[in-house]
């Protein structure tokens, strides 16, 4: 009867995984045959292993440049949302008054709003401060995406967090800014893991603001130059999908690296506060 | 105590070295938007940077080739490309904010009214220009050039030669004769789609609207003043609305087909690039396309090459000549606001060399639009002469910049899906659509 | 040095700043314009004139406009529930302890790591009919392949797009009802199991008024999220065919392109007032006091 039982759960679970899987198996499939077989003919669900396809969607795409344009936008992006998110929720939720009310509840309505909606107008802002093709116009509007959600997590978190553990430090001879930066924030570790994974993943993915804003051959990111390679390479379907993991592998790394901290920042951020 | 003193200092580094970093950057990678301000630099002679704003995916690899050759003959000019998928569109939020582009290969009429572009009538290149090209790129409201296209395309039916031989069959001009052709190939091949629509594509479709419907009014008007009824909506020679009119009869067309079984049943969902794998490889023995289509063929099957046939859009109508769309192709203009027109003119002239040019057709496989280059474009040379003489030589449509080739062909997407309960009413919401988009920016 | 010295003992005041100046230059100042924006006839090239709210007017009478609403809603409504419905079991299920319970979370989570719009691509490699995965899946077991042009009807389509977002985002869901599962202190299921009360019991009167917050968190971010539906439609269907999948955020953009800038902009708002009250009425519904902080 346990036995059963143990292996229904397993069974189960496994059926989960795999249905999560399903599509990333296609992607490898596709990305490992041979050009000749691009359809999914005959009953194998083997791929020939053909790892050149990698290579040249690597070396056609401008890959390398891509990555590391993405890699500065991100965790440029991503820095700034930890510093001033933090900051801000950390004065929201130990210094309420009738100002950081009304930023948070500001926020918390913007979060509804749809960015689509600013289109021409941050367009005309971008091209005025001189920031269309370059990493830090880039970073800052990336990290504004991400402030409301950030704040609403980290203030949420520092709410549940007891007072004294800055308080101590008030005593010591700080000022409530510098316990902050000294005690407080690296109590945040859990909720900044959350913050990192959500808004990381957010800023690597942004597709249809870097359209807009970066489109200098140079200056692509990894979602532009693998939506470049469809449109430009669109009947070979094997380098297509080589391309499209080559995209995504850096993403599902990070992820897996970061994920451990994952549950616990979201359990202490969004869901206790 | 010691471990959060090290944390602070780590997140500090890693603040400075982001600062650091990004300014770095900044300071060596192009940065056309700025140009202006890059006289405080050193050196006498400051380097001029220019954007090609193109929406022509199939020419950025040759034309990074051409722009390399043109800035190491030209120290000083730098021309940097940009693509966009939708350029067309995109365009309008760059002029809409002030972040133009200096040369493009998006012209549309509305932006001409606008006075977006610069004169280019007086350009030295004028002569060298093929007559009926030039017309095309003559605007029909001042009478002057704002646009200069380097090529012509053509577009019609493609069809599979050896099935055709096969079959006994020849080329269609009548719409009876045509859909006779694609019978027989139903019944005696059936394993081959007649003709495969990429509908997916709304542009593919919106194609067949451009080149059939449209194509009775272009025949009907004449050139001139076909293109001055589409830009200036005269609605009484358009008869978007009419019954039996050209809309009207476009549709009832199209339905026949599909009730038929004459299409693939796909013709929803099917891409571009299952179109031309389809028709490569044997699966389809008809096709609508341009010659851009033919590279891309001969890439997926290079032996393919001499079972391809090409022939006009047989007539859709009684008394309508059959057609073929013979139009220019890969136009360039550049902004009346741009900084640097010289420069501009400059990189033009550059690619108006007879030399880049016979590069670009040969890249292209089409045929160049100017007298004095002679280019071995591609192998339908013959075939593509004789269609053109047995059709009646249409060009594209000036449709008005709210309603494009892709929104008139998400209608025909509606009226393959069976959302119009009549070919009229397709009709009535096509000359709606049409006219809601002109009125915007027209008023 | 004394006023220095206050405003260095103050600083705490200022902390909310430097996010607020960001988000208020790229978010708020831009919004402010395009609210004006939506009260003009703009077309994005000749001066836009001010026409009040007939843009608004012009909303209510547009067909395509009407059908792109019952879409959104139609994604919206099948998504959310089916998102916390398979998001709060999968939660129960990965909530007990069993070996590679971490593996299994990482797994379930790992689609919306990947961007909807390569997403959407992936899904067209499965969906296509005639070449497709599945199509050729269906074909050698001989299953019948006779229904699969998935994509090709307006109703199916809308179906298999809802299918996809709950397929993607379950993880999602998942991870926040995880997290609220795992602030539930032990001793009440204790207590509960004292009383003689079964699982379903237990489920019903401890586990959900529990993960309140987390039902608050989900349905809130599904309303956002799937109301302003967007890129997975783009790389699947491109809205089509013809406009039976074209959602209101599709039909902004193609909008805001197509020479009807105040308009596209004035239907933003009108997606916006779409979102924030079902949102607000859930929310007084849950909790009045909760949402004030």
């Amino acid at each position: 009867m346990k036995n059963t039982r143990t292996f229904g759960k397993y069974a189960l679970v496994a059926g989960m995984s795999l249905l999560s899987l399903i599509p990333f198996y296609i992607l490898l499939y596709l990305a490992l045959n041979k050009p000749s077989r691009t359809l999914f003919n005959g009953l194998s669900l083997l791929p020939d292993f053909n790892f050149s396809n990698f290579l040249e969607a690597w070396a056609t795409s401008k890959m390398g440049l891509a990555t590391v344009n993405s890699l500065i936008i991100t965790i440029g992006g991503a820095i700034l949302i930890i510093l001033a998110a933090s900051s801000a929720g950390y004065a929201i939720a130990r210094y309420s008054n009738k100002f950081h009310q009304s930023v948070f509840n500001l926020l918390l309505i913007c979060m509804m709003i749809p960015a689509i909606i600013i289109t021409v107008p941050l367009y005309t802002l971008m091209k005025s401060i001189g920031g269309i093709n370059t990493h830090w116009a880039m970073i800052l509007l990336m990290a504004s995406n991400g402030i409301p959600f950030s704040v609403f997590l980290y203030a949420g978190f520092i709410k549940v967090l007891p007072r004294e553990i800055e308080e101590s430090a008030i005593i010591d001879g700080c000022t409530p800014f510098t316990s902050f930066w000294r005690v407080t924030f690296h109590f945040l570790r859990p909720v900044t893991a959350a913050v990192v994974i959500l808004q990381g993943l957010a800023i690597w993915n942004n597709y249809g603001q870097a359209v807009f804003f970066l489109q200098g051959q140079d200056m692509r990111t990894i979602p532009l130059a693998v939506s470049m390679f469809f449109q430009q390479y669109g009947a070979q379907w094997n380098l297509m999908a080589a391309a499209a993991v080559i995209g995504l592998a850096p993403a599902v790394v990070a992820f897996l690296i970061f994920q451990k901290y994952f549950v616990k920042g979201i359990t202490a951020g969004a869901v206790k506060g | 105590m010691r471990r959060k003193k090290l944390g602070l200092l780590l997140s500090g580094v890693m603040m400075l070295g982001l600062l650091a970093g990004c300014g770095g950057k900044n300071a060596d990678s192009p940065n056309p938007s700025s140009s202006a301000g890059m006289a405080q630099e050193t050196g006498p002679k400051e380097t001029v940077k220019l954007k090609f704003f193109t929406g022509k995916v199939e020419t950025v690899d040759l034309m990074n080739t051409l722009i390399q050759k043109f800035n190491s003959e030209n120290p000083g000019i730098e021309v940097e490309q940009e693509y966009q998928k939708d350029a067309s569109n995109v365009i309008k939020v760059k002029f809409a904010s002030g972040d133009i582009p200096d040369i493009t290969t998006v012209v549309e009429q509305d932006y001409i009214d606008q006075g977006k572009y610069l004169d280019l009538s007086n350009e030295p290149f004028w002569p060298r220009v093929l007559p009926a090209v030039k017309e095309l790129s003559t605007d029909v409201k001042s009478g002057k050039q704002y646009q200069v296209a380097t090529n012509v395309t053509m577009a019609g039916i493609f069809y599979n030669k050896k099935i055709f031989q096969e079959l006994g069959l020849k080329e269609a001009l009548t719409w009876n004769d045509f859909k006779a052709n694609l019978q027989a190939v139903k019944d005696k091949k059936p394993d081959v789609t007649p003709l495969f629509i990429a509908g997916r594509e709304s542009w593919t479709l919106g194609h067949l609207i451009e080149f059939l419907a449209h194509g009775i009014i272009k025949q009907d008007l004449g050139v001139k003043s076909s293109r001055e009824a589409f830009i200036n909506n005269e609605s009484d020679k358009l008869k978007f609305d009419q019954e039996n009119g050209p809309i009207d009869t476009f549709a009832k067309r199209l339905l026949e087909l599909q009730e038929a079984g004459l299409m693939n049943k796909d013709a929803l969902t099917a891409t571009y690039d299952n179109q031309k794998e389809a028709f490569a490889t044997g699966k389809a023995a008809m096709i609508s396309q341009g010659m851009w289509v033919v590279a891309d063929l001969l890439k997926i099957s290079p032996d393919f090459q001499i079972d391809i046939g090409f022939s006009p859009y047989p007539s859709i109508q009684d008394g309508t000549k059959p057609v073929v769309l013979s139009a220019d192709d890969s136009r360039y203009a550049i902004t009346a606001e741009s900084k640097h027109p010289e420069e501009a003119k400059k990189f033009l002239e550059f690619l108006l060399q007879p030399e880049n040019l016979k590069t670009y057709s040969e890249f292209l496989k089409s045929p160049p639009a100017f007298t004095d280059v002679t280019a071995d474009w591609g192998p339908l040379k013959d075939q593509a002469n004789q269609a053109l003489s047995s059709g009646v030589n249409i060009a594209f449509t000036d449709s008005p910049s709210g309603f494009s080739g892709d929104d008139a062909g998400r209608m025909v997407q509606e009226l393959l899906a069976g959302q119009y309960s009549t070919s009229l009413d397709f009709a009535k919401a096509y000359k709606d659509a049409w006219d809601k988009a002109w009125k915007a920016t027209h008023r | 040095m004394i006023i220095l010295r206050k405003l260095w003992n103050n600083l705490h005041l200022f902390m909310a700043l430097p996010a607020i100046l960001l988000f208020g230059l790229f978010f708020i100042y831009p919004l402010a314009q395009g609210i004006g924006i939506s009260l003009t006839d703009s077309n994005g090239m000749s001066a836009p004139r001010f026409i009040g709210l007939q843009n608004f007017v012009d909303f209510f009478h547009d067909a395509r406009a009407k059908k792109d609403v019952y879409n959104t809603v139609f994604f919206a409504i099948g998504s959310a529930p089916l998102l916390n419905l398979f998001g709060f079991l999968y939660a129960l299920i990965l909530d007990r302890p069993f070996k590679g319970k971490g593996f299994v979370r990482a797994v379930v989570y790992l689609p919306a790591v990947i961007s909807p719009l390569i997403m959407g691509y992936v899904w067209y490699f499965i969906l296509q009919p005639d070449r497709g995965f599945l199509y050729h899946l269906l074909e050698n077991l001989h299953l019948g392949t006779g229904g699969s042009d998935w994509l090709g009807n307006a109703h199916s389509a809308l179906i298999v797009l809802v299918f996809i977002n709950v397929w993607q985002f379950v993880g999602m869901t998942m991870i926040i009802y995880l997290a609220g599962l795992q602030s539930i202190p032990k001793e009440l299921y204790e207590a509960c199991e004292i009383d003689g009360a079964g699982y379903m019991k237990s489920l019903w009167y401890i586990t959900i008024p529990m993960v309140v917050q987390s039902i608050k968190i989900n349905v809130v971010t599904n309303i956002i999220g799937s109301l302003s539906v967007f890129e997975v439609i783009m790389a699947l269907t491109d809205g089509g065919p013809g406009y039976s999948t074209e959602s209101l955020s599709i039909y902004i953009l193609r909008m805001l392109y197509g020479s009807f800038t105040g308009y596209s902009t004035a239907v933003a708002m009108v997606l916006f007032a779409m979102i924030i009250i079902p949102v607000f009425i859930f929310m007084r519904y849950i909790n009045k006091k909760e949402f004030e902080m």
